[in-house]
């Protein structure tokens, strides 16, 4: 049995309706069709840390009470490994009946804009399948990445980030239960470092109190850019420097630790390009040389490759800043 | 300690006839040319050594000036298109010449460079040949082509064979002897039977085992290093030898995948080229892996000539219409996919261990990994035994709890 929550984004997740702060028009309404018990399939679409699996869970645990767990699936469709997983475990799930007074059981299916469109028609046909003993919840960062068919099965929640004044109050009450001291400036900094994600901000929140009791503004920031890769302009100035052995280790290295993609990686190039103490004409130059790489990341086979021409024209660019 | 630079090659380049194997009769006939020359009876004033690469060629216009203690004079072809430069050749010394002086022979080596063009330099040497005081030796790889025929009437022609198989074992045991190393006696044999009389190459074969061995291999190097002797040369050609009709079939002979080879070219491009060359190199690198890409795509196997064309030619041609100094350059295998390999053995506890942080706090294996180094901080032993964590992966996990910690110290600091 599952017992203290250690985690505080587990031990504060609100289990009421009346619980939760901020997206109040959606929460009165998926209440009123909770109670109704007249379900429809759902879609949740916003940023991460605003509520969506918070608000799928309470909806399982008002209507199934102390069963909620056995009638509540969880599915995160970026790491199930394709359509076919997610199927299977869709089928096992929805062939026995639901236990208790309510006719169906809810999947809740995290992330469903990870699924690519051939995936989502197959997703659909599940959904129609086991409309008489299933509720689909899907949630997504983005509606339009959802085809029709989909969308038009589903009533649609739009999630919004949270305001400052929310974040503070949810902040505020972990910190009272916790006995935490936090000023003014390190709960602002939890907001703006968190960007309006509420679970990020309970992480930051966390992981702050276990270095200290006291939480300052200066440790979060810490904690902030030691999760940043922030290390593009280091490859940069190694090949600008003439470097290229160093850059291209470096950037390997950023690469893999993070598994970041070739595509993440040229567009915090193209960012950083604007920034170099360089002439403005070699930023135009290398900017150009930035797009036509991107080009052939998606038309090439070996990202890394490409990154490494890019690299060479760096290289090249320094020569030229020299000369 | 042996110098990496240095070509064993070029630190076991005979200074002596005595230590020149298997070139006898061409040792007799140079030494009776320049004697002959002296005397002014010899009917030709410059001698012309052709043959492969590799046979000794150069080394045979050293010893001679060495033995008969001339001095020599070294011309390549941008001399010979150089006024001031012959006329510093032939006038001062034809001045100075007197009782006291050294003897003088004028090396004009690789002549197959020349072309006869205005730009050219064959023209000049013909001239230089008619006017010259001194022998001129000049040497060549490929003597029978149309533009040559005026200068070989008017030298005396000495071939230089290949270095049979017998003798180039017997340099590379002595050499391998002398530098202290012990080297299987087959490698030596295959390197000796791979290398088809050229000496040089045997040399360099023989100094990039010996530096392997020097170095910790690892298991996956060494089924490599097993084709590295083909790999080896295909990359010396490609990134030393002046582009030429046959560079397009530099790596017909290797037995390695072609993007295989693109591996090895990549690690090694910025051991050869710099600035200019390495962006036009790592510029082909790019167009080959666009083809490999529309191979994979669209199973369009015919692309397969481009991307060996620009792997080939494409990269060859980034030095320019020349040839790299020869230098001894050690080529190491590809580093890339090992370490890449070797990182995903290590991520695999990170993802392991996102996966269970992950569907304890109804959140994405992806986003916890983003995540992970905060995450590791506020894992407790109560979080720990809820995940059902295996003995390593919590070893793992406290090691980058750690980690974090240190890192945060540093930059507090």
């Amino acid at each position: 049995m599952v017992g203290e929550l250690s985690i505080w984004t587990e031990r504060y997740r609100p289990n009421k309706f009346e619980e939760v702060f901020g997206q109040d028009e959606i929460i009165k309404r998926v209440k009123n069709l909770t109670n109704s018990l007249n379900l429809p399939h759902m879609m949740f679409a916003g940023p991460a840390g605003t509520g969506k699996s918070t608000l799928a869970i309470i909806v399982a645990k008002e209507l199934f009470k102390e069963y909620w767990k056995e009638n509540y699936l969880e599915l995160n469709a970026s790491d199930a490994r394709g359509i076919d997983v997610i199927r299977q475990e869709v089928k096992n799930f929805a062939r026995t009946k639901s236990l208790g007074s309510v006719p169906f059981k809810i999947i809740f299916l995290d992330e469903a804009d990870a699924l690519t469109r051939e995936a989502q028609q197959a997703l659909r046909r599940t959904m129609e399948n086991y409309t008489g003993t299933c509720r689909f919840i899907l949630s997504c960062n983005y509606s339009s990445k959802i085809i029709d068919p989909i969308q038009s099965r589903c009533v649609i929640f739009r999630f919004r980030l949270l305001e400052k004044k929310e974040m503070e109050k949810i902040v505020k009450k972990i910190a009272e239960k916790e006995k935490l001291n936090i000023d003014e400036k390190a709960t602002q900094m939890l907001y703006e470092g968190s960007e309006g994600d509420c679970r990020r901000a309970i992480n930051l929140l966390q992981a702050t109190s276990s270095i200290s009791p006291i939480i300052t503004e200066e440790i979060i920031n810490i904690l902030l850019s030691n999760a940043k890769p922030k290390d593009i302009r280091v490859v940069l100035d190694y090949a600008l420097s003439g470097d290229f052995l160093k850059a291209r280790e470096k950037l390997l290295d950023i690469m893999l630790k993070e598994s970041t993609a070739g595509t993440d990686i040229i567009k915090s190039i193209q960012k950083e390009v604007w920034n170099l103490d360089i002439d403005p004409e070699l930023k135009v130059k290398l900017t150009e040389k930035t797009g036509e790489v991107e080009f052939r990341l998606v038309e090439g086979s070996d990202e890394f490759v490409q990154l490494e021409s890019l690299l060479a024209s760096f290289v090249l660019a320094g020569l030229g800043v020299k000369n | 300690m042996l110098n990496p630079t240095t070509p064993l090659s070029e630190k076991y380049r005979p200074k002596k006839f005595s230590e020149i194997k298997n070139q006898e009769v061409a040792i007799d006939k140079i030494k009776a040319f320049v004697s002959g020359f002296n005397k002014g009876i010899s009917q030709k004033k410059a001698v012309l050594l052709y043959g492969p690469a590799g046979t000794g060629k150069t080394t045979l216009a050293h010893v001679l000036s060495q033995e008969l203690n001339h001095e020599i004079f070294e011309l390549n072809s941008s001399d010979l298109r150089n006024r001031s430069k012959l006329d510093e050749v032939l006038k001062p010394s034809t001045q100075q010449h007197s009782l006291f002086s050294k003897g003088k022979v004028i090396l004009v080596d690789e002549v197959d460079g020349v072309t006869t063009t205005d730009y050219g330099g064959l023209p000049e040497l013909i001239v230089l040949i008619e006017r010259t005081k001194f022998p001129i030796i000049i040497t060549c790889n490929d003597i029978w082509q149309n533009k040559f025929s005026l200068l070989r009437s008017k030298c005396e022609m000495i071939p230089i064979k290949e270095i049979p198989y017998p003798s180039i074992l017997e340099y590379l045991k002595e050499i391998s002897k002398k530098e202290n190393k012990i080297v299987n006696e087959n490698a030596l044999k295959e390197i000796a039977a791979k290398s088809r009389g050229d000496l040089r190459a045997a040399l360099n074969d023989l100094q990039s085992i010996i530096y392997s061995e020097e170095t910790e291999i690892m298991q996956q190097e060494i089924d490599l290093r097993e084709k590295a002797q083909d790999i080896f040369n295909a990359l010396r050609e490609v990134f030393k030898t002046r582009i030429h009709k046959k560079t397009i079939e530099a790596y017909d002979s290797v037995e390695m995948e072609i993007d295989q080879i693109a591996l090895w070219l990549e690690e090694n491009i910025p051991s050869e080229y710099r600035g200019v060359e390495l962006a036009k190199a790592f510029e082909a690198m790019s167009r080959a892996d666009i083809f490999k890409g529309r191979i994979y795509r669209q199973q369009h196997w015919r692309f397969m000539l481009y991307q060996n064309f620009f792997l080939t030619a494409g990269i060859s041609a980034a030095k320019g219409n020349k040839s790299l100094p020869d230098r001894f350059t050690k080529y190491n295998p590809p580093k890339r996919i090992l370490k890449i390999w070797m990182i995903n053995q290590k991520n695999a506890k990170k993802k392991s261990i996102s996966g269970k942080l992950a569907e304890l706090t109804h959140t994405s294996k992806k986003r916890a990994q983003k995540d992970f180094n905060i995450l590791a901080l506020i894992t407790d032993d109560n979080t720990k035994r809820q995940m059902n964590l295996s003995e390593e992966e919590s070893e793992y996990l406290a090691e980058k709890r750690q980690e974090v910690v240190l890192s945060l110290g540093k930059l507090s600091a």
